[in-house]
């Protein structure tokens, strides 16, 4: 079976600040990661590094079908089937959804039809015919931008999907369509990264790994129960295991410890 | 081509009113004493106009009457037309129950209408002396109608210049939606002074929208004077494509308790091309609101302006106003200036203005190419996203889909060419 996501020793930063200090990662087709960690410890910034953000420099290397990606730019990757949904996408005014939706599909040469077929499935699924014809992210409360974004991943079905923190900010009902909709995304084509601070969806669909990042590293990677091991005991509980000094992985100085939002089953 | 002197004033002069014939000498006087602006001026700061009014001249003759093009053809559906050619009315064209024509023959009281003052400037005085002919649209009260009034005004003789007179007066209760076009031929040059006077009566409704698109060696320097009375309601809407030089020199007043004024729109520059805004919405009345929402692009060399004045007089208690103005700014070497402004002179008023002057933002550009929309695509997507607002705050929707052709078909020919 071929990798749908593989990074290797990858490092990013913002002008002199360093943020991922050298991750390693590798997604089968067919499987479904999870990535937990705190606040502040590059989650995000590994899904804007992979989907070709310009404000970071990245070094290492990453491939999503034995294709590499770092050079190329954040269309190309997109096409190339890595796709993110984005924990706070930004609002595009005048531009409605279905619009880039079916320029998107255009772009990949996919059969306006075709398209038009996979937009109306994945807007029944989601729920999102009120927004179809509306600008995108503008004037949407957080929940709805989360929806729109995997209706997104839904009408793409990209090969790599990023899943930043998608299932935060859901009603009950809309966590168990994510959950479903992730678990049909672990089929021979496709693999899953998916962040999350929340036990909830994952009981829904189980990860075939969990990896657990902080200060811009993966500190340890396992089975579901890891994810178990950080709902006891917190990152700090987990700290103490790996012998990390609280300041994280490494000399990064660690921002304030938030219980609320540091707290991985907190919601 | 006849000069702008004593003579050619007193050819036109002959068998007019004599209450004409000494507006138009003492406007010759003012001509006389003014100089022709220059960037050093507030009012005309950044526009270097390159051509002399003293250097230029009636047409002895109008020419041909140009052919419909997309915008024209766009208002199929039409109350009635009025087509003034070089200067001259041409054709009317009018079924409905208000009158379109000369100021005789459009009758009502006061038709000799003086909003605008012939020392504004050179142009302004140029305009009173040197009008030949002039169209008035008037709506009598109570009467509504739907369909549009086009006004197509068009400058076809190179080297000339030509000063229209146009005049709305909607009277008491009435309601009507205005069109006028501004055009010359590509390859002309000519210079077109309209002289725009807009009355709202109590209570009436209307609305003017102008669309520019004179030719790249065309220019167009516009006065528009409006008087908005009690409850009544102006709408105006811009479209501004076309003309080296296009400028609108907007002052209106509301007057009136209650009354309301909305300046919505958008201009796109390209080449060498100047826009021109300047805008004067004065608050004399109490409980009057208004609200400007204008939107511009630039791209190549061209360059913008945008100055606006939104003034709250001492009675104008209960008043709101607002002003946004935004643009984007496409090629490295195009120019947009904004400058949004207030003057109150009233506490009870609640007012607000904000305006902006950049590139396509980054943030969208990177998410839409997150999707798989190439760079270029996702900023014509951006683009037409950018002027949708404005567009769908147009007067009159006929006009949508030109406008924004317009833009989207400058936006991608410059990116063809790679001047963006
Ligand atoms: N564009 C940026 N400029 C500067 N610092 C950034 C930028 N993006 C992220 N960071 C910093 O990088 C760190 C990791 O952020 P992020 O990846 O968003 O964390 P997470 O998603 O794990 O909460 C934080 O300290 C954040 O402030
Ligand atoms: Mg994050």
């Amino acid at each position: 079976m071929g990798v749908a996501l593989k990074v290797q020793n990858l490092r990013a930063s913002v002008g002199s600040v360093e943020i991922l200090r050298g991750v390693d990662l590798e997604i089968p087709f067919g499987q479904m990661h999870a990535l937990m960690g705190p606040n502040g410890s590059g989650k995000s910034t590994l899904c804007h590094v992979l989907s070709g953000h310009p404000d970071f420099t990245a070094e290492g290397k990453a491939w999503v079908d034995g294709e590499e990606i770092l050079d190329l730019g954040a269309d190309q990757r997109a096409r190339l089937g890595l796709v993110q949904a984005f924990q706070s996408p930004v609002a595009v005014p005048g531009v409605e959804l279905e619009e880039i939706m079916q320029e998107a599909a255009e772009e990949r040469g996919i059969d306006p039809d075709e398209a038009d077929r996979r937009i109306a499935e994945a807007s029944r699924r989601f729920d999102m015919g009120p927004f179809l014809g509306r600008s995108v992210n503008d004037d949407l409360s957080g929940g709805e931008k989360k929806r729109s974004e995997i209706f997104q991943i839904s009408v793409l079905s990209p090969k790599a999907a990023l899943l930043d923190e998608t299932d935060s900010g859901l009603d009950i009902d809309m966590v168990r369509t994510v959950a479903a909709a992730v678990e049909e995304m672990r089929r021979p084509d496709m693999g899953v990264l998916m962040i999350t601070h929340h036990s909830r969806i994952l009981s829904y669909v189980i990860p075939d790994r969990v990896h657990v990042m902080m200060g811009g590293k993966i500190v340890t990677s396992g089975g579901p129960d890891l994810a178990q091991e950080l709902e006891q005991s917190g990152y700090e509980g987990l700290r103490k295991r790996l012998g990390i000094t609280s300041a994280g992985a490494d000399t990064t100085p660690k921002p304030a410890f938030d219980f609320f939002t540091d707290h991985p089953f907190s919601s | 081509m006849l000069s702008l002197d004593n003579q050619t004033l007193e050819r036109l002069n002959s068998g007019a009113p004599s209450a004409l014939a000494s507006r138009r000498r003492r406007a010759l006087e003012e001509y006389r004493r003014l100089e022709m602006p220059t960037p050093k001026e507030e009012n005309w700061k950044y526009v270097n106009l390159g051509f002399d009014l003293d250097e230029m001249g009636l047409p002895t003759a109008p020419g041909d009457r140009l052919p419909d093009d997309g915008f024209a053809a766009s208002l199929s559906n039409r109350a009635g037309s009025a087509f003034m050619v070089d200067g001259r009315l041409l054709v009317v064209d009018n079924d409905s129950e208000a009158r379109l024509g000369s100021a005789d023959e459009a009758g009502g009281s006061g038709s000799g209408m003086d909003l605008l003052a012939a020392d504004t400037d050179k142009f302004a005085a140029a305009a009173l002396a040197f009008s030949v002919d002039d169209i008035t649209l008037r709506i009598p009260r109570n009467r509504a109608v739907e369909a549009p009034f086009v006004i197509d005004v068009q400058s076809t003789c190179s080297n000339t210049v030509t000063f229209p007179s146009l005049t709305i007066r909607a009277e008491e209760n009435s309601e009507a939606t205005v069109v006028v076009l501004f055009r010359s031929p590509e390859g002309v040059p000519s210079v077109l002074v309209p002289n725009l006077q807009t009355t709202v009566g109590y209570g009436a409704r209307l609305s003017v929208t102008t669309v520019g698109l004179m030719g790249s060696e065309g220019a167009n320097v516009m006065h528009h004077r409006s008087k908005i009375g009690r409850d009544a309601t102006l709408r105006i809407g811009e479209i501004g494509l076309g003309g080296r030089l296009s400028r609108m020199d907007l002052r209106t007043t509301l007057e009136g308790r209650g009354g309301s004024v909305e300046v919505v729109g958008l201009y796109y520059g390209e080449m060498q091309q100047v826009l021109d805004y300047r805008l004067v919405v004065n608050h004399v009345g109490p409980s009057t609101s208004s609200e400007v929402f204008l939107k511009g692009g630039v791209q190549d060399h061209a360059q913008s302006i945008f100055t606006g004045l939104l003034r709250i007089e001492e009675d104008a208690a209960g008043t709101s106003a607002f002003e946004t103005n935004r643009n984007l700014v496409l090629s490295d070497g195009a120019k947009a200036n904004s400058v949004p402004n207030l003057e109150i002179l009233c506490n009870d008023v609640i007012c607000g203005h904000g305006s902006s002057v950049g590139p396509l933002e980054t943030e969208p550009l990177y998410y839409l190419m997150s999707r798989g929309i190439s760079k270029a695509r996702a900023e014509r997507i951006l683009v037409r996203g950018f002027f949708e607002e404005a567009i769908g705050r147009l007067p009159l929707d006929d006009l949508d889909e030109p406008a924004r052709q317009a833009v989207n078909r400058r936006f991608a020919l410059a990116q063809e060419g790679g001047r963006v």
